[in-house]
């Protein structure tokens, strides 16, 4: 079947595999989110400039749904930030702004869009191995552990009509990863039994599968892909 | 120390952002006081059974709580997760939330009382 697929946080890292690899397909329309005014993507991915944590912006995509006059396949919930810091130290402003963008977001865009999702569709979020807890990241963790709450919440909501799963990537070679400084990172991998970061294109695929009929009788469930480094 | 029960929110945005500000607040300034602290939370909400907004909260503070007792375990306070069912006591709740705020050994753990998680997904 062709369809529109909705990928937020499209300009770069994660969010741009995975909607590159789903633009490759010819059976997609990806319309690609984002805040960043480097949206410069592909040629087949439509972009839609707008920042997801106003009613706005998110009025503006389901614009952008209706107007690709297909039916909705799918919606891939990746926009995130972080504000890292220890929580003794973590200011207000931090903490709502990592709220505001990786949970409110996704919320609402979810929440507009359910309406228009085809029956056998598939929402998949983009949550992060921290929702099992990381050091110095409290609101970031928080927030991706609300993700999950939402996937499972909207899986019940939504069946049998449509699918809701979440992907939980951990370190991945990304513009975020690269900005660790480099003993850090040394060490953050020596933990990983796979022995290096995953990339972009792993996460990808992964999406991949849960977006499509492959995963047609998993919803609610959440996906880790880290590497083995839950285990070590 | 604190015990911080999550209010049963609607699926408002604003209500769930509140609920969680709240526990935010609660939690920085134990850590501040290095105190322990206990969130409780209901465990249909951890599968998300009550609705979007209450799944919210319950798994964002039980994701919070993890990664607060990393931090807190170089301190030496813990925080920790209680998930009740309709069926449990209230009593046994708080006994066993102030057991858990007594226990240095015992911190990023999940404690569900009452017996309608067996044989559902693990948390």
């Amino acid at each position: 079947m062709n369809g529109t697929v909705v990928v937020t946080g499209a300009a770069r890292g994660i969010g741009r595999a995975i909607a590159e690899r789903l633009a490759a397909n010819p059976s997609f329309t990806v319309i690609g989110v984002d805040l960043a005014p480097e949206l410069a993507l592909a040629e087949s991915i439509l972009p839609v400039q707008v920042d997801l944590t106003t009613k706005k912006g998110v009025a503006a995509v389901r614009k952008a749904v209706e107007a690709a006059g297909l039916p909705l396949l799918g919606l891939v919930n990746n926009a995130g930030i972080t504000r890292d810091s220890r929580l003794v130290n973590m200011s207000d402003e931090n903490f709502q702004a990592v709220l505001d963008v990786n949970l409110g977001a996704a919320y609402r865009l979810s929440t507009a869009l359910a309406g228009l999702l085809t029956d056998g569709a598939s929402i998949v979020n983009i949550a992060s191995r921290a929702y099992l807890g990381n050091f110095g990241q409290f609101n970031y963790s928080m927030s991706k552990g609300g993700l999950v709450g939402l996937t499972r919440a909207m899986a019940l909501d939504l069946a049998p009509h449509a699918r809701v799963n979440a992907v939980a990537p951990g370190l991945i070679g990304t513009e975020m990863a690269m900005a660790i400084p480099e003993d850090v990172l040394e060490k953050m991998i020596s933990a990983i039994p796979l022995d290096r970061m995953g990339n972009p294109d792993e996460i990808a695929n992964v999406v991949w599968f849960l977006l499509t009929p492959l995963s047609s009788y998993i919803t609610g469930h959440v996906l880790v892909v880290g590497g083995g480094r839950s285990l070590s | 120390m604190s015990i911080h029960w999550a209010e049963p929110v609607s699926d408002e945005w604003e209500k769930v952002n509140a609920e969680l500000e709240r526990a935010f607040a609660m939690s920085r300034a134990s850590a501040q006081a290095e105190d322990s602290f206990v969130y409780v939370v209901h465990h249909d909400d951890l599968l998300g059974r009550r609705g979007a907004g209450n799944a919210m909260v319950a798994n964002g503070l039980l994701s919070a709580a993890r990664t607060a007792a990393i931090e807190g375990s170089r301190k030496g306070w813990t925080a920790n997760v209680i998930a009740y069912d309709d069926d449990a006591d209230r009593e046994e709740v708080e006994r066993w939330a102030n057991r858990m705020l007594h226990s240095e050994g015992v911190t990023g753990e999940l404690i569900r009382i009452g017996s309608s998680h067996i044989g559902k997904a693990l948390p």
